[in-house]
């Protein structure tokens, strides 16, 4: 801030005390990358009251897909997101099975889930080294010119580094060799999928899956090398600032094992009991979606529990989704050696359920090594090689909902047609959103320790970005490429929307007070 | 040399990455590849490799230029990547990456970004500013594959 605004800034901050509220925006100015948003609310003497987090929603989709044939569905979604094309492909493809009343032969169900499988293996290691690891494999408290993917390499060693790129590369490979390109993925149709599996082909998939077993394996190890055995990092995964008692929910086999691909959804109490089970297409009794006037985020809940606010414990709706909260909802994992590591997860943490959302990125390593078996298991399938993988819909399509478990968490299709199945209407409701609510918790909690008053301190930015990216928030579909830090803009605002101060950080990494 | 093109032809003005690789194509010589995506950050690492001379055509939303200007840089101008975001892994640090595990990255990287008004509403026109824009993009692009070095030396991108 300029100093010979500063008078002004008193005289201003001296008359909103006026008001009942300001109004800090910490503002993404690009969509370069991610599009965190987080919007403060102080009261009247200048405390925080209330801090929200919101991502940019892409606009139009409900007009845009109206009067498109449902078929083009899987396509268009995933080209859409540009972060997860895979698991909006499924959702679709499942939708559509349901739209057509239709039920795949197995072996297409088989390929289906070996193909996410194999996706799941890429985006969870992708994640644990990349993009969580500056957090996590360096540390939150290492200098700030350490936390990047560059320090991860550091810490974990190049040949490590050279190991994710190698089996990244063989994974999408493989993905693309069934699916077509992995960005615009087309091999589920209604009722099945595009291509069978050659048993040349299998042979491939069992290769790369052995392979991804072995993968796991040494990720676990380094997890348990870097982390574990730092008591630092496991006091910091313990600790309060992250920590929400809220529900959890997560799609469960017919055992109530963790499944990304197909079963019921199951959401547990914060005590850890099994509060309901559900079938997707009872998701609209279970699920609604909160709108705050001033965010055009919709906070998702339990519909029976109620929204009563953002608040924790049994009495509120809350839930949250993604890793750790599917492991919460399941009573353990479906593969021998992803059950080892479920098992020391929870004897480590103090049982279940586990609130800590920094455990988020141990509970990714579990279910990386679940992805890889669950892999070699259907890759050794005989009967994944069979040549019928397509049931002819025959049936009037009427409404379809499809939801699959995506990295990030629950998402759900459901799309309306007409007799000719031409969509009439669609709704789509994303992973991130599922943690939309508990994340804003995160972000007030840190808000509340960091800002008081009208001035901004520095350190305000990283904190408040800790907060909300400890859950992975997708940051929309149009997250891009170009350079940088993220760019983030805090006003400091009085009610009637006038600018007290602005601190924002340009995607070159500047940060300036105007 | 390979000519990057970003953008999601769905969204508005991201489409302009789509748009621009197909004019490019028709005026490209054998030696210089187009490739038009969608993908974001990490999962544009194999197009950063195996060329001596990589042009990454993209939008940004930077608020601080009328909708239509055009960015030119090398990488090597943007902010190193110690001290960005912890957390996101974006072009810049991708390409930082696989120089650390000694990948064959292309040896210059030359950035041509247009401001955008609006990349987030799905199936809307692109802004006129915007496609004004194309046309001296297509301009710059020509220039580069005729050296065949990108010249951005200077940072304006008048120069091209």
């Amino acid at each position: 801030m300029p100093e010979g605004k500063k008078s002004t800034l008193q005289q201003q901050e001296g008359a909103a005390k006026a008001n009942a509220q300001r109004h800090i925006t910490i503002d993404p100015i690009t969509r370069l990358e991610g599009h965190g948003k987080v919007d403060i609310f102080l009261d009247g003497t200048g405390k925080v009251e209330r801090a929200y987090f919101q991502v940019p929603e892409l606009r139009g989709f409900e007009k845009f897909v109206q009067g498109r044939p449902a078929e083009e569905m899987p396509q268009i979604t995933s080209r859409i997101c540009g972060v997860c094309p895979t698991a909006h492909h499924m959702a679709a493809t499942k939708a559509l099975d349901d739209l057509y009343h239709v039920d795949p032969p197995p072996a297409a169900k088989k390929i289906r889930e070996l193909i996410y499988s194999t996706f799941y293996v890429e985006d969870h290691a992708l994640h644990f080294y990349f993009l969580g690891g500056p957090d996590f494999v360096v540390g939150p408290e290492a200098p700030a010119a350490q936390r990047n993917v560059l320090g991860v390499i550091a810490k974990v060693g190049v040949e490590t580094g050279k190991k994710v790129i190698a089996m990244r590369r063989r994974l999408r490979d493989l993905i693309a060799l069934v699916g077509g390109k992995v960005a615009h993925p087309v091999f589920g149709l209604p009722g099945g999928v595009a291509k069978r599996l050659t048993p040349e082909m299998q042979k491939q998939f069992q290769e790369v899956a052995a392979d991804a077993v072995n993968f796991a394996e040494f990720t676990l190890q380094v997890f348990e090398d870097v982390v574990l055995k730092n008591s630092d990092y496991v006091s910091l995964i313990l600790s309060d600032a992250y920590t929400h008692r809220t529900y959890y929910m997560g799609m469960v086999d017919d055992s109530n094992q963790v499944n990304f691909y197909d079963g019921s959804i199951r959401v547990v109490t914060p005590e850890g009991a099994e509060w309901k089970k559900f079938r997707p297409q009872e998701y609209l009794d279970n699920i609604a979606e909160h709108v705050e006037p001033w965010s055009y985020v919709k906070f998702c809940y339990l519909k029976p529990v109620g929204w009563k606010g953002f608040n924790e414990g049994a009495d509120s709706g809350i839930y949250s989704v993604a890793p750790l909260a599917r492991l919460n909802a399941a009573d353990g994992m479906a593969t021998p050696l992803a059950q080892q590591a479920y098992a020391k997860f929870y004897s480590t943490l103090g049982g279940k359920p586990v609130h800590n959302t920094l455990a988020n990125h141990w509970a990714r390593v579990v279910e990386l090594f679940y992805a890889a078996e669950r892999m070699k298991e259907l890759a050794d399938d005989p009967e994944i090689t069979e040549a019928n993988v397509r049931t002819l819909p025959k049936a009037t399509p009427t409404e379809g909902v499809g939801i699959v478990e995506a990295p990030r968490g629950t998402l759900i299709h459901h799309y309306w047609t007409d007799e000719r199945g031409i969509v009439k209407k669609a709704n789509l409701i994303v992973a991130t959103q599922g943690n939309a609510a508990r994340m804003a918790m995160s972000v007030e909690k840190a808000a509340k320790a960091l800002i008081s008053g009208p001035d901004i301190p520095e350190g305000v930015l990283n904190k408040v970005e800790m907060a909300f990216r400890a859950y992975d928030p997708c940051h929309g579909c149009a997250t891009h490429s170009l350079p940088g830090s993220m760019p983030l803009m805090i006003r400091l605002r009085r009610q009637n929307g006038d600018t007290l101060a602005t601190l924002r950080r340009d995607f070159n990494g500047s940060v300036h007070r105007e | 040399m390979r000519i990057l093109c970003l953008g999601n032809d769905l969204l508005a003005d991201d489409s302009l990455g789509s748009i621009v690789a197909e004019q490019i194509r028709q005026l490209a010589p054998p030696n210089v590849e187009v490739v038009s995506t969608a993908e974001s950050g990490f999962h544009l690492l194999d197009y950063v490799l195996d060329t001596r001379c990589l042009v990454v055509v993209d939008t940004v939303v930077s608020g601080s230029a009328p909708p239509g200007t055009i960015y030119a840089f090398h990488d090597h101008e943007l902010q190193v990547v110690p001290g960005g975001s912890p957390h996101y892994v974006g072009l810049n640090e991708t390409l930082a990456l696989a120089r650390q595990l000694g990948l064959s990255v292309a040896e210059e990287v030359v950035f041509l970004a247009v401001e955008a008004a609006d990349c987030l509403t799905l199936g809307a026109e692109v802004h006129p500013a915007v496609q004004e824009a194309i046309p001296r993009l297509l301009g710059m692009l020509r220039n580069l594959m005729h050296d065949g070095t990108p010249a951005v030396a200077a940072k304006d991108p008048a120069t091209l």
